[in-house]
């Protein structure tokens, strides 16, 4: 099943998305990112540092939030945008002839399609040294144009990390 | 060296008693109550001895009441601005390190007002010729008696000095720093905390103006005295209500983002409860000291807020032509949502909010007021749009790829 493609184009057409994750205490923590959407496995992907707050926030509580969004400060009701809720899967750090073959062809694929989405941007080069893959299980969508709400469950599906 | 720091942040009084046990044995408050006690029993038992009458008695209890709420007042001083982080203004740090200076300067010049009031007041009671003194003491009252006044009358002197004093210097600390936050360039500026403290002090100054008029009773056979305490009684709440209120309009932003926070014009809100969060775009107006969005009452993120006022809040400018002139800013901390029972006390800032988001967002205000809209987008305030207010603890601030934490 695909996602409808008002939502397909927010993910598609947008370069900043906005992660939210918190701490054991419910401390919500808020960051712009750099993310692609994998049609694919219907997964969000992004970049961090592993020594970065998220990650932090993230092995104490997987739970995370992304928000993609159009504003138009003059009018509201051009205002669209994708909020997905989901668990959030870091990947290994471990050497990569110690990843399985899956992990490492998605870790390329996902690699190739942030090279070619910001390459503007990032000089060719997506992951610095201490940088991590975090991949998003969207287990809820919600899309909103002005007034209109519009909200798609996912059904859990097997991680593609082992 | 820290020791030596918080010996020279001490008055001549704090320093005299912090070396005579019992009083050094024990924290201020104990202390101070304790003076209290010692002075009431020294009183009680001279008036016993004496045979004083009792209207004299309640005079000297209501003399000591003063002079101790004062002490209490003015110690919170010195603590208080030992636990000041410096600005993070080079200029705002050297205004605040002078002003700490001559408040505890090692010449003790916090007495000389005090003595400046001392001096003419025992002057104006023994040679005057007024009958203050009888009217206190009674006819020829012993030379015990007398000291013991004469005493209580440096206590009271000695702390009105100190009140003149530290409010003089708060206002001319105030009005400084006020111009000097004007002048500050990109990060610069002095926390919020730091800010609220010195609030915190002149609002305690006001206090200690009020209770002056607890002296009336006192002095009320005599005109000119009447007429010194109330002009004192203004003077010091005069000069610590301006002080406040200057204090209160330094921006506790630095310039970066101060102006990120104003001239942007969208927010994100990230809410958590039970570790599943949540994140939305919000328009939000920001005063110049508080920053408040507005949010329709059918919103998922008021319902979590209600159960868990911890929000992180994320203002930035976004350009895809320049990551490295990226900006953004996010705060950290809780949220106050103001419903109908706040409407008693908050109704013109609510009002003001209201105001600045008319102004904010007029297109908005337009397009709202004028479409036939589902509830959750109709903008009647309380009914269908909630006011809440940000409360940071924390800010963190990216410019480019740096990250930067920067205190509040």
């Amino acid at each position: 099943m695909n996602i409808p493609d008002e939502m397909r184009n927010i993910l598609y057409a947008n370069y900043f998305g906005y992660v939210c994750t918190s701490d054991r205490f419910d401390q919500p923590h808020l960051t712009p990112v750099f993310f692609v959407y994998d049609e694919n496995s219907q997964k969000i992907f992004f970049i961090t540092n592993e020594r970065s707050k998220k990650i932090k926030n993230l092995s104490e509580n997987p739970n995370i939030s992304i928000t993609i969004d159009i504003r138009d400060p003059v009018n509201p009701f051009n205002n669209e945008g994708v909020m997905a809720q989901g668990i959030a899967n870091i990947t290994d750090r471990a050497p990569i002839y110690f990843l399985s073959e899956e992990t490492l062809q998605l870790y390329y694929d996902i690699y190739l399609e942030f090279k070619s989405k910001y390459q503007l941007v990032i000089d060719n080069k997506p992951m610095g040294e201490n940088d991590v893959m975090i991949q998003i299980n969207v287990e809820k969508m919600v899309y909103w144009k002005g007034p209109h709400f519009k909200s798609l469950k996912f059904k859990k599906d097997s991680q593609i990390f082992s | 060296m820290v020791k030596s720091e918080q010996k020279e942040k001490k008055w001549i009084y704090e320093d005299i008693v912090g070396k005579i046990p019992p009083f050094s044995l024990l924290s201020t408050k104990y202390s101070i109550l304790l003076q209290l006690l010692f002075l009431l029993v020294i009183g009680i038992i001279l008036g016993f001895v004496f045979d004083i009458e009792q209207i004299s008695m309640r005079y000297g209890l209501l003399a000591i009441v003063v002079a101790v709420s004062w002490s209490l007042l003015i110690l919170q001083l010195a603590p208080t601005l030992r636990k000041f982080r410096a600005p993070l203004s080079k200029d705002e740090n050297d205004l605040l390190e002078k002003y700490k200076n001559i408040l505890f300067h090692k010449n003790h010049y916090e007495a000389l007002p005090g003595l400046a009031i001392f001096i003419p007041f025992m002057f104006y009671i023994f040679y005057l010729g007024t009958d203050m003194m009888e009217m206190w003491v009674g006819k020829e009252p012993n030379k015990i008696l007398i000291v013991f006044v004469s005493l209580l009358i440096w206590d009271i002197c000695y702390r009105m000095g100190l009140g003149l004093w530290t409010s003089a210097l708060a206002l001319w600390r105030s009005i400084c720093l006020k111009k000097l936050a004007e002048k500050r360039t990109e990060l610069e500026h002095t926390p919020y905390t730091e800010l609220k403290y010195l609030q915190k002090l002149d609002i305690n100054n006001v206090f200690f103006g009020l209770i002056s008029l607890l002296l009336l009773p006192i002095f009320k056979t005599d005109e000119f005295l009447v007429t010194v305490t109330l002009t004192f009684m203004f003077l010091v709440c005069f000069t610590s209500v301006i002080s406040a209120y200057i204090i209160s309009k330094v921006p506790w932003l630095p310039p970066d983002i101060y102006n990120l926070v104003n001239e942007s014009s969208f927010a994100y809100i990230g809410t958590s409860l039970g570790g599943v969060t949540h994140v939305t775009p919000v328009v939000y107006v920001f005063d110049g000291q508080k920053i408040y969005f507005n949010t329709s009452k059918e919103a998922k993120k008021l319902k979590t807020m209600k159960q868990n006022n911890k929000v992180a809040f994320l203002i930035d400018k976004r350009d895809m032509s320049n990551i490295y002139e990226n900006k953004a800013v996010m705060f950290t901390g809780e949220v106050k949502i103001y419903g109908l029972k706040d409407i008693p006390l908050s109704l013109f800032r609510m009002l003001g909010t209201l105001h600045h988001f008319m102004k904010k967002y007029p297109d908005y205000t337009k397009k709202y007021s004028t479409s036939e809209l589902p509830k959750a987008w109709q903008l009647t305030p309380i009914i269908a749009r909630i006011l809440v207010e940000v409360k940071p603890v924390k800010i963190i601030y990216w410019r480019g790829a740096k990250q930067i934490s920067v205190p509040v």
